[in-house]
C-alpha cells in the first residue's frame, strides 16, 4: 500500500545521494591528479632546462680549453673598453661632454660647487641647416636665448663656456643660500627673502652684546650672473 | 567682525575636508593653538565652520586675514581650478634686479589706479613662487570675494599662470599690472591649459622628463613588473617588435612621469579626401572638424597607446609634441607641412 511505496522512495532517494557522492568523490579525484599532473610537468620543463644548461656551460668550458688565443683577444678588447670608459668619465668630470646624434650633438653641462656635484643640464643641438637649439632641460630663467643668440652661430667653445659659467655659478648660489637655510635657520629671524636665480637674497638677524640685542638686516646682491659670490653687501642695523 | 567676512569665512571652512581643516587652520596662523585646542574638528563640518567663526570673532578677523586663509585653500588644492600660462616678453638685455617688495608696490599701484575697487593679497612660498589673489569689484561696488582670480608667478620667468575664472573684462588690467610690476613690455596668452598647475610648470619650466642622449644614462628605475610566466612551453613571437616599441617610447616619451594634462584639441581646416565619386563636398573647401582627446591623464594615456598595442609607434608628432611647444590647443591647416598655428578657444 501507501507505506511501501514510501518505502520504495525512500530507497530510491537513499541510493540516489550515494551516488551522488560518489560522484563527487571521483570529481576530488580528478581533479587532483589533474593538479599533480601540472606539477609533475613543471617539475620535468625545469629539469629539462637545468639539463640543457648544464650541456651549454660544459661545451663553453670545452671551448675555452681548446682555443689559448681566444683570451687574450677578449682580454684586450676588455681593456680597450674599459679605457674608452674611463675616457668618457674623464670628459663628463670635465663638466662639458657631449654624445654625436643623428641629427647634431647633445651636450650634458655638469655642475659642481666646491667639491660637491649638482644638476646636470642637457642641450640637443641640430647641426643643419644651421646650429640651432632642438630641445633642452635648462632652467628658463638662465638668459639661455641671449647667450645663444651671441655665441652659438660663431663660436659653440665660448656659447658652451658661458653657458657652464651662468649655470655653475647660479648652482653655487642656490647651494649657498639652501646651506644657510638649513644650518643657520636658528640665527635668521624670519624667512630668507630669495628669488629664483639667487641674486638677491635679504634676511635679518639679531646679535646680542651685553645683554641688548641688535637686528641686523643683510642685503646681498649678484650683479655677475657668473659668479656665485655677491658684488654688492649692504648690511644695516634696523 | 564684518558679517560678509563671517559668512566668507565659513564657506571657505566648508570647502576643505573635514580631516584636512585642522591642519589647514594651523598654516593660517590666525587662530591659537589653544583656540583650536576648544573645537571638536569630528563634528560635521556645519558644526566645525560655526565655531571657527566664532573664534574669528573673537579675534575680529577681517577680510585681509580671509583673503589669505582662501589663498591657502587654493594653494592646497589648485587642481580644482582651470589654469592658464601667460608669457611675457622683454625686449633689451637689461638684467635688472628682482625684489619682491617692488613687485608688489608696482602691482597694487597700478591695478588700483585702474579700479579701485579691488582686494589685493599676496603670498609668498619656498618655490620662489608669489601667489596673487584679486577679488574685483566694480567702480560703484564694493569687491565681490566670490569672484576672485588667482595669479601665480615665478620670478625672473617670463610666464604668469592665470585662473581668472569668471570676470573675463578685468583681465586686460591684470596683465596690465603684471607686465608693469614685472619690468617686462608685453604679455599674451598661451595655448596651454590645464587644471594641473604642477604640470603647466613642469612644461614650460622644462621640468618634464626628457629623454637626453648621453652617454651616463639615469639608472632606470625598477619597474614592479610581474616576473613572465617562467611557462618554457609559451614562445613570444614578436619580442623584437615589443622591445623596439619600448625603445621608441622611451625615446619619445622619457623615463619619468609625464605631466597632466586633461584635453588636447585640434581645429582641423583641411580639405576632406574622399573618393571623388562619393561627393560629399561639392565645394572645395577645407571640411571643418574638432578633434578632442580627453582623458583624466592624457599624456600617460598617449605613451600607453603603443605598448597596450592601440596605436603603431611612433605616435605621431602631433601628438608627441604638446610638452614640448608648451600647448594643447592646435590649429592644422592644408599639408604643406602641417603647422600648428595659433587657436583661440570659443
Amino acid at each position: 500500500g501507501v507505506l511501501a511505496h514510501l518505502e520504495m522512495l525512500e530507497a530510491q532517494a537513499y541510493e540516489a545521494a550515494v551516488k551522488q557522492e560518489e560522484m563527487e568523490q571521483q570529481k576530488e579525484k580528478l581533479a587532483r591528479l589533474k593538479a599533480r599532473v601540472r606539477e609533475l610537468r613543471l617539475q620535468r620543463d625545469e629539469l629539462r632546462a637545468k639539463v640543457d644548461l648544464q650541456q651549454k656551460r660544459q661545451l663553453g668550458k670545452e671551448e675555452v680549453v681548446s682555443d689559448p688565443a681566444q683570451p687574450r683577444a677578449q682580454a684586450v678588447l676588455e681593456w680597450k673598453i674599459k679605457s674608452v670608459k674611463a675616457m668618457l668619465e674623464v670628459f663628463y668630470l670635465t663638466g662639458i661632454s657631449g654624445k654625436l646624434t643623428k641629427r647634431g650633438v647633445c651636450f650634458c653641462i655638469s655642475t659642481a660647487y666646491e667639491g660637491t656635484y649638482l644638476d646636470s643640464y642637457y642641450l640637443d643641438l641640430l647641426a643643419k641647416p644651421e646650429v640651432q637649439i632642438h630641445r633642452h632641460s635648462v632652467p628658463i630663467f638662465i638668459p639661455l636665448e641671449q647667450i645663444a643668440q651671441k655665441y652659438l652661430q660663431t663660436d659653440i667653445r665660448r656659447f658652451l663656456s658661458v653657458l657652464s659659467d651662468h649655470l655653475n655659478a647660479y648652482v653655487g648660489r642656490r647651494y649657498q643660500a639652501d646651506q644657510l637655510q638649513e644650518h643657520f635657520s636658528d640665527q635668521i629671524e624670519g624667512t630668507l627673502q630669495r628669488n629664483s636665480l639667487c641674486d638677491l637674497l635679504v634676511f635679518n638677524y639679531n646679535v646680542s652684546s651685553k645683554s641688548k640685542t641688535f637686528p641686523f638686516n643683510v642685503r646681498l646682491l649678484y650683479r655677475d650672473l657668473c659668479r656665485s659670490l655677491p658684488t654688492e653687501v649692504v648690511v644695516s642695523c634696523t | 567682525m564684518d558679517e560678509t567676512v563671517a559668512e566668507y569665512i565659513r564657506r571657505t571652512v566648508l570647502k576643505i575636508p573635514r580631516d584636512e581643516i585642522k591642519t589647514i587652520l594651523q598654516k593660517w596662523g590666525f587662530l591659537s593653538e589653544t583656540q583650536l585646542q576648544t573645537v571638536n574638528f569630528h563634528q560635521i563640518k556645519e558644526n566645525i565652520s560655526q565655531d571657527v567663526v566664532q573664534l574669528c570673532e573673537e579675534n575680529a578677523a577681517d577680510i585681509k586675514q580671509a583673503a589669505v586663509l582662501d589663498i591657502i585653500y587654493n594653494h592646497i588644492y589648485p587642481n580644482k581650478r582651470v589654469w592658464s600660462v601667460y608669457q611675457m616678453n622683454k625686449t633689451g638685455e637689461e638684467m635688472e634686479f628682482f625684489d619682491l617688495t617692488d613687485f608688489k608696490k608696482k602691482f597694487k599701484r597700478r591695478l588700483r589706479s585702474a579700479l579701485k575697487n579691488v582686494t589685493i593679497n599676496f603670498r609668498e612660498y619656498e618655490d620662489n613662487a608669489v601667489w596673487i589673489r584679486i577679488a574685483w569689484g566694480t567702480p560703484y561696488t564694493k569687491p565681490n570675494q566670490y569672484k576672485t582670480s588667482y595669479v601665480v608667478y615665478h620670478s625672473q620667468t617670463p610666464y604668469v599662470f592665470i585662473s581668472a575664472s569668471v570676470l573675463k573684462s578685468n583681465l586686460p588690467l591684470l596683465c596690465q599690472a603684471l607686465v608693469v610690476a614685472s619690468s617686462y613690455h608685453d604679455i599674451h596668452e598661451m595655448e596651454l591649459r590645464s587644471h594641473s598647475l604642477n604640470s603647466l610648470k613642469d612644461i614650460v619650466f622644462k621640468r618634464y622628463s626628457q629623454n637626453f642622449q648621453t652617454y651616463y644614462p639615469r639608472p632606470l628605475q625598477e619597474r614592479n613588473v610581474a616576473p613572465e610566466n617562467a611557462d618554457l612551453r609559451i614562445i613570444q613571437e614578436n619580442r623584437s617588435e615589443k622591445e623596439r616599441i619600448q625603445r621608441v617610447n622611451r625615446e619619445v616619451f622619457g623615463d619619468g612621469p609625464q605631466p597632466k594634462l586633461e584635453f588636447a584639441q585640434y581645429k582641423l581646416e583641411t580639405m576632406f579626401k574622399s573618393d571623388p565619386k562619393m561627393d560629399v563636398l561639392d565645394k572645395r573647401e577645407p571640411f571643418r572638424c574638432l578633434v578632442k582627446f580627453s582623458s583624466p591623464h592624457l599624456l600617460e594615456a598617449l605613451k600607453s597607446l603603443a605598448p597596450a598595442g592601440m596605436a603603431d609607434a611612433p605616435l605621431s608628432p602631433l601628438l608627441t609634441c604638446i610638452p614640448q611647444k608648451a600647448r594643447n590647443y592646435f590649429k592644422i591647416r592644408e599639408k604643406k607641412g602641417l603647422f600648428p598655428g595659433s587657436f583661440v578657444s570659443p
